[in-house]
């Protein structure tokens, strides 16, 4: 997965969300999207950013205020990772909300959140669609 | 052209495998599997006695103090992350690095527990600048982890060591030296 990012940088995160639609956007690992960034807006980073730091908003805060003079494939880069971080720290926080009601049903006398999880991954079939969304999105299948 | 950089490894023998080779690829699931080794009768650590301990001994090193010593024990991994020169700033090329441990802390059987954010510096440059830029990198690595991944700030303890536990002692300018460790400090309250 890294290794086809970060060969086609991140036209292929923006085509992929672009395809999916804004309902059904598909999320990435947070390694791959921070790869896809340092990949399309490094030399950015590194021209208009020295100094400033991944944390804090600090690199996106910059990248978004020099926005005139980034690459336009650094900007919609930026746009599509912040979009694909979101959404899986969503996902990762909710999975368990999402999935309960299947989880009592299809994973009876199941406990902890590891084996719930690897129960609802084997029924997948019939997890409905949000729960399954949701455990893809988080990237835990 | 001090301390560039820390370096992370799993064990000596796992980061001389990596070094070697420049191919080996650190993984979510390779911290996952090391971070979670979790024993029963895990030392508790006491953050405030190991910032005393290497205050009271910078230049002298760390690694046969009580406190200090008893971190061995605890379920832990080390990688690389590089910074721009003498600051705090990640390189992009880090990025990963940052983005691997924070799918890791994330995981279900990991989210759970507290960890302990170690720099190390190499012993290139002065010692209390070591120990200084060492805590502003750990915490700089604990704001990525906790601002732009949301990891919970009462999940992470940030402190730097700066030179004062080298992996390599023999050769303490060692770039092997530079290193952040994640140790596991067992389930978060």
């Amino acid at each position: 997965m890294a290794n086809r990012l970060s060969v086609f940088g991140g036209a292929v995160v923006v085509m992929f969300l672009a395809l999916t639609g804004p309902g059904l956007a598909q999320t990435i690992s947070y390694a791959d999207a921070v790869t896809v960034l340092a990949d399309d807006c490094g030399a950015d980073i590194k021209k208009y950013c020295r100094g400033l730091n991944l944390g804090n908003n600090e690199i996106r805060n910059c990248l978004e205020q020099n926005q005139a003079k980034v690459s336009p494939t650094c900007t919609s880069t930026l746009a599509s990772v912040v979009v694909s971080i979101q959404r899986r720290l969503e996902a990762q926080a909710s999975v368990f909300k999402v999935c309960a009601g299947r989880a009592k049903q299809l994973c009876k006398g199941v406990v902890g959140e590891v084996h719930i999880l690897q129960c609802l991954v084997k029924t997948e079939r019939i997890d409905g669609e949000k729960c399954n969304q949701a455990i893809t999105d988080a990237g835990w299948r | 052209m001090f301390v560039r950089g820390f370096r992370y490894g799993l064990t000596l023998a796992f980061m001389l495998a990596a070094g070697a080779a420049g191919a080996q690829q650190l993984s979510d699931k390779q911290l996952i599997a090391s971070l979670g080794q979790v024993t029963q009768v895990a030392p508790v650590v006491d953050v405030g006695l190991l910032i005393q301990e290497v205050n009271a001994n910078v230049g002298q090193g760390v690694a046969n103090l009580p406190n200090w010593s008893q971190l061995a024990s605890l379920a832990q991994l080390a990688v690389e992350i590089d910074f721009e020169n003498d600051s705090i700033a990640i390189e992009p090329a880090s990025y990963r690095t940052i983005g691997l441990i924070a799918d890791a802390l994330h995981d279900p059987r990991l989210r759970h527990y507290k960890f302990l954010v170690v720099g190390h510096t190499n012993a290139t440059g002065k010692a209390e600048h070591n120990l200084e830029l060492s805590m502003k990198r750990a915490n700089a690595i604990m704001a990525a982890l906790t601002t732009t991944f949301s990891v919970p700030a009462s999940h992470l303890i940030a402190i730097g060591v700066g030179q004062e536990m080298p992996l390599d002692a023999t050769n303490p300018k060692a770039a092997a030296n530079r290193r952040v460790q994640l140790i596991n400090l067992g389930v978060a309250n």
